[in-house]
């Protein structure tokens, strides 16, 4: 066999203590679609990132041709011949398809010949077999459209492995099976096409090799006619479950907060159905592009949904804004504690008492400083947040400690529901504890909480219930005794037939 | 209407849609003030906007890239004065050597801007508001309480603005009017076709796509703020020669006329869009509005501004609305056009 186009031998990838790629190796061969496949956080970003130049490995090495080579940056793993296309296109939307193809041209002169340039568009359009008119602007096309000028591009420089990550996630059914074509094809003249998917069914699909990894390991890599879906799925979420992911006892009451019926919008989720008792914890399950996050969004009023009702406390109530959400007790811990969370720059006191400030207010309509301090200090020794005063800038703890500042300016609305979003991503372990603690402490003193998150265990660890979406579909709630890893999996990938499982 | 309009290309349309209000705008003022359409207005006009239609198209290559130069006025006044004293002082100099030198002075502004934008990485408006002031200063040290006066210049500079190089009827078509005009085609043409300025666009367009296709922004930046110099530089030089006597106030609000001149012209004031010949239409329609407003006896003096502000206000946020239209009518009517062939295929 000749040498693979690209391998990586032993990598590893440390970013600060934690450690993302651990003894990985792998060999990328010409004319193979290779899928890789794994969890959210398991390692594929920095897996791609470390074949695009974007990273260096901590140790081992990359090699090309059998050569070993580094990748000082993206421009070194174009020239080499490797290129990355991913969910979201990077093109230019101001410029039209034939300029976007060949932005990164080199040689040729000063001068651009359009004629010539539009020409050669025409024909990496027709290799890729898309329909598309090269001379309109990229602001006008369809994701998969951009995607194939992405592509195409590519191809104008010669690739010779191509990366694309998850890029069917946001595509319609037709796209996407467009898009596995134009790899498969890709393949066939020789391309070694990396392929990154949660959708198990099309990897089979498109795939000739599979290889699995898991927490920045490498699993195994199989002949995809020598594996199936149950193997495949076993091996993505085959860790030990720590003690400390032990789930703790339910505090369920009889009295029903949230009853959610067809809830849907259009084009982004359907047909969501559940209820949620105080003192009960509801866990999210499924990958990305699942769509929990909407459903999050439009509990919260931020994207309110088309249709569906919503019954909260016995009453029906239809959520149209955050304002009204958090007027009736509602509150949404966001996955994003930069965007949407937290005021950075801006002191823990003031940040925690910002979605309450009209309780804070004097006679005169001041802001009374000595109760923001006194609740900021209370909330600093609940939560355990780790700074010497409450003056500090959000922008200056660590992650686990935002995450607790962000956790105290919701608590201290009191509210009966709280959505929580991905609550312990980014943070080390020891927080993550004692997030979950203080989730269990919101319930238990009779709160309702819902907790969307991609780290199984955790799921396992808090819900009391879990339900597992899948691109905008409910696939089914599990009671906490019925569901484990692989269960959850199966049905997050669509492996499991959600009949069976509601039965 | 818009159906029809929808096939042609946005910038096009953009400068049909400019030189039909440049049009309305004329036809308006000509009723309201007598004697109003003559030669002496495009004349007037027209060396005016010889000195702004350089400043906008400069404008224009930093605002492509998503970036924004306050500084144009101070550069102007500093390279008139310093191209003012140069030939005072050599009055043989070679009339060439002196446009050279004119441009060099703004490039090396423009280098000093571009240098704290692409490479230190503070915003541009940070940057070309502290120059701004910055330049001015040096302008008013460098001048040393002295200001140029046209009897020290030569007699081939301060004439050349007005020689009339050509007459169509009453319009004297002048050589700096002229010159600016030709310049602001070239540059239209380099950004429509050298490669490097398509590297420009896909800076504005897209920041970081930009990165991942290997454009290196940082020299691409510093470069459109060093090619945006030398043209204001330049402007410099024909401010000099419009006007020979040079203060230190010369060039001031440029900055605020420039924007909104490339901007009435159609160019995004997030890049990625534009073009010159668009910023020069823009500069020539800020102008008219100007002149003729010094002539309309309903609004006084203190209005002209407000009347300035409210025409890029509109302009931009028509131009918002009317695109954000177009393409969606354009995507739906590509989307047809596929059902069709789909089911016919």
């Amino acid at each position: 066999m000749t040498a693979p186009v690209l391998s990586l031998d032993h990598v590893s990838k440390r970013f600060g203590s934690t450690l993302a790629l651990s003894d990985m190796s792998l060999t990328l061969h010409a004319g193979e679609v290779h899928a890789i496949v794994g969890e959210n956080g398991a390692g594929k970003s920095t897996m791609i990132k470390t074949m695009t130049g974007i990273h260096q490995p901590s140790e081992g090495t990359v090699s090309v041709d059998g050569k070993v080579r580094t990748i000082s940056g993206s421009q070194t793993a174009r020239e080499l011949g490797i290129a990355a296309i991913y969910q979201e296109p990077m093109v230019f939307p101001d410029l039209d398809v034939a300029e976007n193809i060949f932005i990164s041209q080199v040689g040729g002169g000063w001068l651009q010949n359009k004629a010539k340039q539009r020409r050669d568009a025409e024909v990496l359009i027709e290799r890729i077999g898309m329909d598309l008119d090269v001379d309109r602007a990229a602001s006008g096309l369809t994701l998969a459209e951009q995607q194939a000028v992405e592509i195409a591009r590519a191809l104008s420089q010669d690739v010779r492995v191509l990366i694309m990550d998850e890029p069917t996630a946001s595509l319609s059914a037709h796209e996407a099976e467009q898009l596995r074509r134009i790899a498969r094809q890709l393949a066939a003249d020789g391309v070694a096409v990396v392929y990154i998917s949660h959708r198990l069914e099309e990897i089979f699909e498109v795939a000739d090799r599979v290889t699995v990894i898991r927490d920045g390991e490498h699993i195994s890599t199989r002949l995809i006619t020598e594996t199936d879906t149950d193997t495949m799925i076993a091996e993505m979420v085959g860790r030990e479950v720590g003690n400390y992911f032990a789930k703790g006892e339910s505090y369920a009451r009889d009295e029903l907060i949230l009853s959610v019926k067809g809830l849907s919008l259009d084009g982004v989720f359907e047909n969501i159905d559940f209820e949620l008792k105080r003192g009960e914890v509801l866990a999210m399950a499924g990958l990305i592009g699942a769509r929990r996050t909407d459903v999050a969004l439009a509990l919260f009023g931020i994207h309110p949904a088309t249709a569906g009702t919503v019954a909260y406390k016995g009453e029906p109530l239809k959520i149209t804004s955050p304002k009204q959400a958090m007027d009736a007790g509602i509150a949404y811990v966001s996955e994003d504690r930069r965007k949407l969370g937290l005021a950075m720059p801006i002191a823990i006191r003031a940040n925690i008492s910002l979605a309450t400030l009209g309780d804070f207010l004097s006679k005169f309509g001041l802001i009374n400083r000595t109760k923001e301090s006194e609740t900021a200090h209370h909330f600093r020794e609940r939560l355990n947040i780790r700074t010497p005063d409450v003056e500090t800038q959000v922008e200056m703890l660590s992650g686990g400690n935002q995450q607790k500042v962000m956790l105290a300016k919701w608590l201290n609305m009191q509210p009966d529901l709280l959505i929580f979003d991905e609550p312990t991503r980014g943070i080390d372990v020891g927080a993550k504890a004692e997030v979950h603690d203080l989730i269990r402490d919101f319930v238990r003193e009779g709160g309702a909480a819902i907790v969307i998150s991609s780290d199984l265990p955790e799921v396992l660890a808090m819900g009391d219930r879990i339900l597992v979406m899948r691109e905008g579909e409910q696939m089914a709630i599990l009671n906490h005794e019925e569901a484990n890893q692989e269960r959850i999996m199966a049905l997050a990938t669509g492996q499991d037939d959600p009949g069976r499982a509601a039965a | 209407m818009m159906r029809a309009l929808s096939n042609l290309n946005p910038q096009t349309l953009r400068i049909i849609a400019l030189l039909l209000v440049l049009a309305l705008v004329i036809l308006f003022f000509s009723t309201q003030i007598s004697n109003y359409l003559n030669g002496r207005l495009f004349n007037r006009i027209s060396s005016s906007v010889a000195i702004m239609a350089l400043i906008a198209t400069a404008q224009t290559l930093v605002i492509l890239t998503r970036n924004i130069d306050l500084s144009v006025g101070s550069v102007v006044g500093f390279t008139a004065f310093a191209t003012g004293s140069l030939i005072a002082g050599l009055p043989d100099l070679h009339p060439l050597l002196l446009v050279s030198y004119s441009m060099l002075v703004g490039a090396c502004f423009g280098a000093f801007n571009g240098f704290f934008v692409a490479y230190a990485r503070v915003p541009a408006i940070i940057v070309t508001l502290a120059t701004m002031a910055l330049f001015r200063s040096l302008l008013v040290e460098f001048a040393d309480g002295k200001s140029i006066t046209s009897s020290q210049l030569p007699q081939w500079l301060t004439s050349f603005p007005n020689t009339r190089l050509f007459e169509l009827g009453q319009f004297q078509f002048r050589a700096s009017f002229v010159i600016a005009v030709v310049i602001v085609i070239a540059v239209h043409i380099a950004l429509q076709r050298l490669r490097v300025a398509r590297k420009l666009y896909a800076i504005g367009s897209n920041p970081e796509a930009a990165e991942m296709a290997g454009i290196n922004q940082k020299l691409t930046v510093f470069f459109a703020f060093v090619c945006a110099g030398a043209l204001t530089g330049l402007a410099g030089f024909m401010f000099l020669a419009r006007f020979g006597n040079i203060t230190v106030v010369a060039g001031l609000g440029f900055e605020l006329k420039s924007v909104a001149a490339a901007v009435v012209g159609g160019v995004n004031i997030f890049g990625g869009s534009g073009t010159v010949f668009g910023a020069l239409i823009g500069a020539v329609l800020v102008d008219l509005i100007e002149t003729s407003l010094v002539r309309w006896p309903l609004v006084s003096e203190f209005w002209r501004e407000a009347v300035l502000g409210t025409l890029i206000l509109t302009a931009v946020a028509l131009d918002a609305v009317v695109m954000r239209r177009l393409v969606a009518l354009r995507a739906a009517k590509h989307h047809e056009k596929r059902e069709k062939e789909v089911s016919h295929g």
